[in-house]
């Protein structure tokens, strides 16, 4: 099922780096008017799938770029494996950069537009082919960009990024163009890579995505660190906040049946409470004879958490 | 080493190369074909002297190109203009593509010592800069073989300034892919780099020309005909002109000209690059 299995190494695994930790420490840009990133740290753990979290405008894509030395930073510094990324020996063989679908000549094929990285960084032609075969894109090496879809464009950029079969994997908003079975490939892929040892940093609106695709999590907002950790501990965090649902006919003997709950009544006949579990829920309604149409322990989920805690903050600055 | 490669490839692997390869070789024909009826008419069959006053530097310019060492570096030359003008464009697309296709992206993340790019893209450039004063060189000299042969004149392709003249012309084409460079550094934009050298490169050469003469005939300023040679693609004609006419800088002014534009551009163009972000 997942193509990673019969990826032929004809580039030695990690050849430049060995650890591929990515340190993120102190990053801040400023643009004429706004600070798009302020400040910020981080770190990406290698064996790991990361998600890089944060509303639109919160300085993701700059923060990738200022990592990949594409844009310079204002102050602070990024290191992949401990060195800079400019002054990694061979770039495109420690760390594969997937930043924007759009980004070959429309009027070249894939395959050239592949060749033309493997002459640039040192590797065989041969490199092209096996990973146009990786990623599924064969079948259309030799047909030129321009009539490539979307979900195409999205294959062959992390094609290119394979080239080097790097240490590091860093994607910006990979599955934007997708359809459901390339999002499935694509999470399979990167899942099977990190179980290699592999560094995957994943930036991401798409947060239910996320929770099936990432391990750990770095969500910023405005530019800031908002929280760091694994989707257990992120979300674990936040279970305080864990909501019991109860749809009952008789409201009020409920709540005079339960200690130290709070709720609220969103509808008729239903109440969101918390402080307390759905056991204690459970019980105290045979207890006190009240029947019970339905009760729901409602987990958060990441999405929830990613908007509690980037609520308030501001996304368009 | 690698770069270079990866550069050439990008130049072979979409249309361009050969889309301007076949305008640069019409335009040659027809450039040829206007040096030829130019000098059949005016140069060498001037109904008696075509009332040019031979004592004047205008007739001794006319009696400085009717000999056949000129003529022959005039004739073999032929096809300069527009031939730059493509070399200088294929400079301009090497780098503009990567903003216009968004492939500088994936270039400086292949190789982030940006200056290197620059360096192998001139060294791409200045190749099929090269290739094509090859190419036209090689129709030209059969070319003015055959016509002048036909005024009943003996080319004079062993001249030392003859080949002089056709191996600067070799050097300006190189040149020309240099400034291209530069140029496609200062204007990102594709559309607006080309337009704005290419207008520059043809009217701007024909204005800076016709003010010079009004400023010279209509002032009498005779000094502003110094600057005209400041132009690069005036400069490049005066470079590859063989032997010295009356009334014009040594050829050698020519090529130190074109060599300071193209340092400047590639140089001030690598300075931007290296600092600008890619976004």
């Amino acid at each position: 099922m997942v193509a990673v299995d019969g990826l032929v190494h004809t580039v030695p695994m990690g050849s430049e780096i060995t650890d591929g930790e990515i340190v993120v420490s102190g990053l801040t840009k400023h643009y004429k008017q706004v600070r798009a990133v302020d400040g910020l740290s981080f770190t990406v753990k290698p064996g790991r799938v990361t998600g890089f979290l944060g509303p639109n405008g919160a300085g993701k894509t700059t923060t990738l770029r200022m990592v990949l030395n594409l844009v310079t930073p204002t102050a602070g510094t990024a290191t992949i494996g401990g060195s800079r990324y400019a002054d990694l020996a061979a770039p495109l063989q420690s760390v594969g950069a997937v930043l924007e679908a759009s980004s070959a000549h429309k009027g070249r094929t894939g395959r050239n537009h592949l060749r033309v990285l493997c002459a640039a960084a040192g590797l065989p032609d041969t490199r092209a082919d096996e990973v146009l075969e990786l990623v599924g894109l064969a079948p259309a090496a030799k047909r030129k960009f321009k009539g490539y879809s979307l979900g195409m464009k999205q294959r062959l950029g992390i094609a290119a990024a394979m080239l080097g079969d790097p240490q590091v994997l860093i994607l910006d908003e990979p599955a934007n163009g997708l359809d459901p079975e390339g999002i499935r490939w694509m999470r399979d892929f990167l899942q099977a890579l990190a179980k290699r040892g592999r560094t995957i940093l994943v930036s991401s609106h798409l947060l239910s995505e996320m929770e099936l695709l990432a391990d750990d999590v770095v969500i910023i907002a405005a530019g800031r660190l908002v929280a760091q950790g694994s989707v257990e501990e992120i979300i674990g965090n936040a279970s305080s906040v864990a909501k019991v649902r109860v749809r009952t006919p008789k409201p009020d003997a409920l709540l005079a049946a339960l200690t130290g709950a709070t709720a609220e009544r969103p509808e008729d006949g239903v109440l969101l409470l918390s402080g307390v579990t759905a056991e204690q829920v459970g019980d105290a309604a045979l207890a006190a004879g009240v029947a019970l149409h339905e009760l729901v322990a409602e987990m958060p989920d990441l999405e929830r958490v990613f908007l509690d805690l980037t609520a308030g903050k501001e996304a368009i600055r | 080493m690698n770069l270079i490669r990866s550069e050439f490839r990008k130049i072979r692997t979409t249309n361009v190369w050969w889309l301007f390869a076949i305008g640069a070789l019409v335009l040659l024909a027809l450039s040829f074909t206007i040096n030829a009826l130019n000098m059949h008419y005016g140069v060498l069959h001037q109904p008696d002297g075509g009332g040019v006053d031979p004592n004047s530097e205008e007739g001794a310019q006319l009696a400085a190109l009717a000999t056949p060492v000129a003529l022959t570096s005039y004739m073999v030359t032929s096809g300069q203009y527009f031939g730059l003008m493509f070399v200088m464009l294929l400079g301009i697309i090497t780098v503009t593509n990567e903003y216009y296709h968004q492939t500088a992206t994936t270039t400086f993340l292949t190789t982030p010592h940006r200056t290197r790019v620059i360096v192998a893209k001139a060294v791409a450039g200045g190749f099929f800069g090269v290739l094509l004063w090859v190419i036209t060189t090689a129709i030209t000299i059969p070319a003015t073989a055959i016509f002048l042969n036909g005024e009943g004149i003996t080319p004079k392709f062993g001249d030392p300034d003859v080949i002089r003249a056709m191996l600067l012309n070799g050097v300006a084409y190189a040149l020309w892919a240099l400034i291209g460079i530069g140029i496609g550094v200062l204007i990102r934009s594709q559309i607006g780099a080309t337009i704005t050298a290419m207008v520059v490169y043809t009217v701007g050469t024909i204005a800076v020309s016709i003010i010079v003469t009004v400023l010279k005939n209509v002032l009498h300023w005779n000094w502003v005909d110094n600057i005209q040679w400041a132009m690069p693609s005036i400069a490049s004609g005066l470079m590859t002109s063989g032997t010295d006419l009356p009334g014009q800088p040594h050829y050698w002014v020519g090529a130190l000209v074109l060599i300071a534009w193209a340092a400047v551009t590639g140089v001030i163009g690598t300075l931007i690059l290296r600092k600008r972000d890619i976004a």
